[in-house]
């Protein structure tokens, strides 16, 4: 595409399907995570703390990382059930690295190695394959879990060595490194969207498929590109799993899938694809874990985070929604 | 030919591959228990998928994933009413009522709030089945009566008094309604094109918040067999369900944007996969095969659409 | 000396005929689900007895915790005419629905590790008694931390019923022999080390004063000891649960784990399979059985079905190295 195709569509796609569209959403965010930790700070005195903010950074990483991989393949207008599994099966092979005494850099490279792989069984199946995202992905979760359970073959890789400790254990002034580490994935993706012309043909792309493809966009290859850095961030959550954990089990990343989109999608996604909001998913899961922490920190039995999830979810949208309908009604 | 028709066949095809490697491999597959075993296992699944399949077929991204919420808190709700004596009629109503009306709030987020059926959907039933657990610590609740595990464990011949008398009516009725009634035309109409639908004359957001709702009735249906089987609710009863109704209405050919496809296949798709998970059971290889077989056949069930000629082009 | 060959060869076509229609018969046993060590130990246990006593084992069990699964494969093993089928309960109702057809059948449905104690199952084998379980980790875990302590726990699914019934006999303990230690609400981590952590994370900063957390599930064994070690909590919190060796090792030496408390699965497994074997060859359980293969008395109270391999393990640093499971 010559530059100046490329700059008249990234103008035109600037009013439509900016990532700056979801900027009241990112705004609510914000306020919403403001107004949950005043209401931690004040109902607990342990919250407000280094410790425990250190606490929920370190819950969030494999969320974040995984959310921004789900962020990406929902921008085309996809989706991707296999985060998870992908996820697992990285941990796998970082973990079995380290058992038979792989350098440390070289098995956590494994992680986003193994990822990728599995990333592009993904993006093949539903580019070339034409598979529709949500049926691939379902069909390829099913494939991955047994997959799994070959290699893992029903025990758990446990007490792994600590080695990766020096990239998740250190804090700066209090405040973990992998909050850094993440912040820099964070940014990069961010850079993608705004400044590449990778990030104008997904957001493209998820906003009118075939019109993009008339417009000259790449489309199957930009879409496997998508793909391929779900996978891709799947496995380098993985590696980061053990890092953090040390086990890896069946089950390692069980509900991380579904998680990714709510978080995503709080965060201003849209599930149709052509809006996303990086920040918005970030903002989303720290909202997501503050919850989680804050409840138990004030004694809110665990089982209700679940109801409390969809009712956050639902409740953002639908008010939202029912404001913008109603904007449109006035406006006619 | 039709694409269900097509569909039926390529799954009567994958039934006579199964049978052919059964009859090689697993003698004992050969068994009238087996039939009634697969039946007995078929039924809630079946209710679920009706719900599901409705739902695909009208477009619009239409999905329902909180049917397994549904099916976990009508059962609650029915079994804490009969433990408090209300009678049986009772008790079934308030499985079915309730599944309605919950089906029906699922309608209203995604036709009056506009959220993307995926979504609210997911959020509805992250809230459904979590109530089911928050509400009952995790405790099941028993104590539904002999009357009730009488009707959920009968059998009429080899059939399952509940398939008999539940899924199959529900199916009949569910095929005669799409081809005799002018729902049928509607709702492939709404799933085919939707603002041509509306320009039509055909009230979109009324037909669509019903079809939730019919979901969400036979997610209470499928309630009233687990309950009545079990002889007591379990919080966790619908787990995966979502899932599994989607993979069987996808395997039976209903097409994931809408418009295409028929509710009867979907049947045949959920006898199906029961057989091959109890063939997998009775040939003793472990029971994740079950899992990433499905997961297979389903990418290769779509794969094949697009390059067997004769199948549906998209 | 024709009559006698003719003897000795209808003596052997009788005897090889007997030998064609001799099957072995068959035990089964279905864990809750499938893909955790402890289950997976149960099952070497299950397969060494049944080359020791002469039967087929069969192990089968559900992906996920799901009872409607694990329904599907009782119903199939007992179609498939297996004598004596096991099963870990998910809960008590799961066999409701199968066990007046199975006994028509003439199948023979016993637990084990989780129990039904009201369906007619024909015995329970049991690892340890329940209450017990429950009391000794609180013992050990006051021994250590003190009696006016505070204690949190960390479970893993709200809906299974055997870990809740280990907590309620915590709770009662608690209640009955130590009134000034404080047993905090359970929290569930369902399946994943990752919430385990975030959770025994977020109890110890939630309570500064805590002394203990005890992890209910094996699956939240190494979120819990992780986490107590990220905290920088060693020898300040005592970790401590239903944990193999193997889970436990690194923690108990690095002292994040106090000590774990369990039993041996394998025996468990092994013990089972020679329960069903007894059960198909129709001998009755004694007050004190011994089990070849197994170096201790099995004791069986006939009151309750149950047969019980013996009193909870306390696994520590010290001894933990002997064992491999």
């Amino acid at each position: 595409m010559k530059d100046g195709a490329f700059g008249r569509l990234r103008a035109s796609l600037s009013g439509a399907a900016s990532i700056a569209s979801g900027s009241s959403r990112e705004a609510s965010l914000v306020v919403a995570c403001l107004v949950a930790t005043t209401v931690f700070t004040l109902a607990s005195p342990w919250f407000l703390t280094i410790e425990n903010l250190a606490t929920v950074a370190q819950a969030s990483v494999d969320l974040l990382i995984v959310s921004l991989g789900m962020t990406i393949v929902l921008a085309v207008g996809g989706i991707d059930l296999t985060v998870g599994v992908t996820m697992a099966i990285a941990s796998f092979f970082v973990g079995k690295a380290l058992m038979i005494a792989v350098p440390a850099p070289l098995a956590a490279f494994l992680g986003p190695l193994v990822g990728l792989f599995l990333g592009a069984v993904t993006a093949l199946t539903i580019v070339v394959g034409s598979v529709p995202p949500i049926v691939a992905t379902l069909g390829l979760y099913g494939v991955f879990r047994a997959t799994m359970y070959a290699l893992l073959g029903g025990e758990w890789l446990s007490g792994l060595p600590n080695v990766f400790a020096p990239l998740v254990r250190p804090t700066v002034l209090g405040i973990p490194v992998v909050a850094f580490e993440l912040a820099g994935l964070y940014a990069l993706a961010w850079g993608v969207f705004r400044w590449t012309p990778l990030g104008v043909w997904w957001l493209a792309i998820g906003g009118n498929d075939e019109a993009s493809q008339l417009a000259g966009v790449p489309v199957r290859r930009a879409k496997a590109i998508a793909y391929l850095a779900s996978g891709l961030l799947a496995g380098i959550s993985g590696a980061f799993y053990v890092a953090q954990y040390r086990n890896v089990e069946m089950t390692t990343g069980s509900t991380i899938a579904l998680d990714a989109i709510v978080a995503a999608v709080l965060g201003g996604a849209s599930v149709t694809g052509g809006r996303v909001s990086v920040l918005g998913t970030a903002l989303g899961v720290i909202l997501f874990r503050i919850l989680q922490n804050g409840f138990v920190l004030i004694g809110v039995p665990s089982l209700w985070e679940q109801v409390v999830a969809g009712m956050l979810l639902l409740g953002v949208l639908a008010m939202e929604n029912a404001a913008r309908l109603r904007a449109l009604a006035i406006g006619r | 030919m039709s694409a269900p028709t097509t569909r039926l066949l390529g799954l009567l095809a994958l039934w006579l591959i199964l049978l052919v490697v059964a009859a090689i491999a697993l003698p004992d597959f050969f068994r009238a228990s087996t039939v009634t075993s697969v039946l007995q296992f078929s039924t809630i699944l079946a209710l679920v998928t009706l719900g599901q399949s409705l739902v695909v077929l009208s477009g619009g991204g239409g999905i329902d994933l909180s049917v397994g919420g549904v099916v976990s808190i009508c059962g609650l709700a029915m079994a804490a009413a009969l433990q408090t004596g209300w009678g049986a009629a009772a008790g079934l109503a308030i499985a079915i009522l309730l599944g309605a009306a919950l089906g029906l709030v699922n309608g209203v987020l995604v036709t009056r709030l506009r959220i993307v059926p995926l979504i609210a959907t997911l959020g509805s039933g992250y809230v459904y089945a979590g109530l089911a657990i928050a509400l009952t610590g995790g405790a099941p609740i028993g104590g539904v009566g002999s009357w009730l595990t009488g009707l959920g464990r009968g059998l009429i011949g080899l059939v399952p008094v509940h398939f008999a008398f539940l899924v199959l009516p529900a199916y009949a009725l569910a095929v005669a309604a799409l081809r005799f009634t002018p729902a049928g035309p509607w709702i492939y109409a709404l799933g085919g094109n939707e603002t041509a639908a509306r320009l039509t004359g055909i009230p979109t957001g009324r037909v669509r918040t019903l079809l939730y709702g019919a979901s969400g009735l036979f997610a209470g249906m499928a309630a009233i067999v687990a309950t009545a089987w079990f002889g007591s609710a379990r919080p966790n009863i619908g787990q995966n369900l979502e899932l599994e109704s989607l993979t069987a209405a996808l395997l039976g050919g209903v097409a994931i944007t809408g418009g295409s496809g028929g509710v009867a296949p979907p049947l045949a798709a959920v006898l199906f996969l029961i057989s091959l998970k109890t063939g997998i059971q009775l040939a003793n290889l472990n029971t994740i095969w079950q899992v990433g077989t499905i997961g297979l056949l389903l990418v290769v069930s779509v794969l094949a659409d697009r390059f067997i000629p004769g199948g549906r082009r998209r | 000396m024709f009559r006698k060959s003719l003897a000795f060869a209808a003596a052997a076509l009788l005897l090889s005929t007997g030998a064609w229609s001799q099957e072995k018969p068959k035990v089964a046993f279905i864990p809750q689900l499938i893909g955790i060590p402890y289950f997976n130990a149960m099952e070497a246990g299950g397969k060494k007895a049944a080359q020791a006593f002469g039967v087929d084992f069969i192990y089968q069990g559900p992906v996920d915790t799901n009872p409607v699964d694990q329904l599907q494969i009782l119903n199939n093993l007992v179609d498939q005419g297996v004598q004596a089928i096991a099963i870990s309960v998910l809960d008590a109702s799961s066999l409701e629905p199968v066990i007046a057809s199975a006994k028509k059948k003439g199948v023979i449905i016993f637990t084990s590790d989780s129990d039904a104690p009201k369906s007619g199952r024909a015995v329970y084998v049991a690892q340890a008694r329940d209450d017990q379980l429950g009391f000794t980790i609180i013992d050990e875990l006051v021994k250590r931390v003190g009696d006016n302590a505070k204690i949190g726990i960390v479970s893993g699914e709200a809906t299974a019923t055997n870990l809740n019934t280990w907590i309620k006999f915590m709770q009662q303990r608690v209640k009955e022999k130590y009134p000034k230690v404080t047993l905090l609400e359970p929290k569930f981590a369902g399946g994943t080390a990752q919430r385990a952590a975030q959770l025994a994370t977020e109890l110890m900063t939630a309570n500064p004063d805590l002394k203990g957390i005890i992890a209910v599930a094996s699956t939240t064994c190494p979120g819990v000891a992780q986490a107590i070690e990220t905290a920088g909590k060693i020898n300040k919190v005592v970790g401590a649960g239903y944990c193999s060796p193997n889970t436990a090792r690194a923690y108990l030496k690095s002292g994040a784990m106090g000590f774990t408390v369990l039993w041996d699965p394998a025996e468990l497994g092994y013990l089972t399979v020679w329960a069903g074997k007894q059960l198909i060859d129709k001998k009755p359980f004694s007050a004190e059985n011994n089990v070849p293969g197994i170096d201790h008395p099995i004791s069986y109270d006939s009151a309750t079905g149950v047969l019980l391999l013996g009193p909870p393990a306390v696994f520590t640093a010290q001894n933990v190295d002997k064992f491999n499971f």
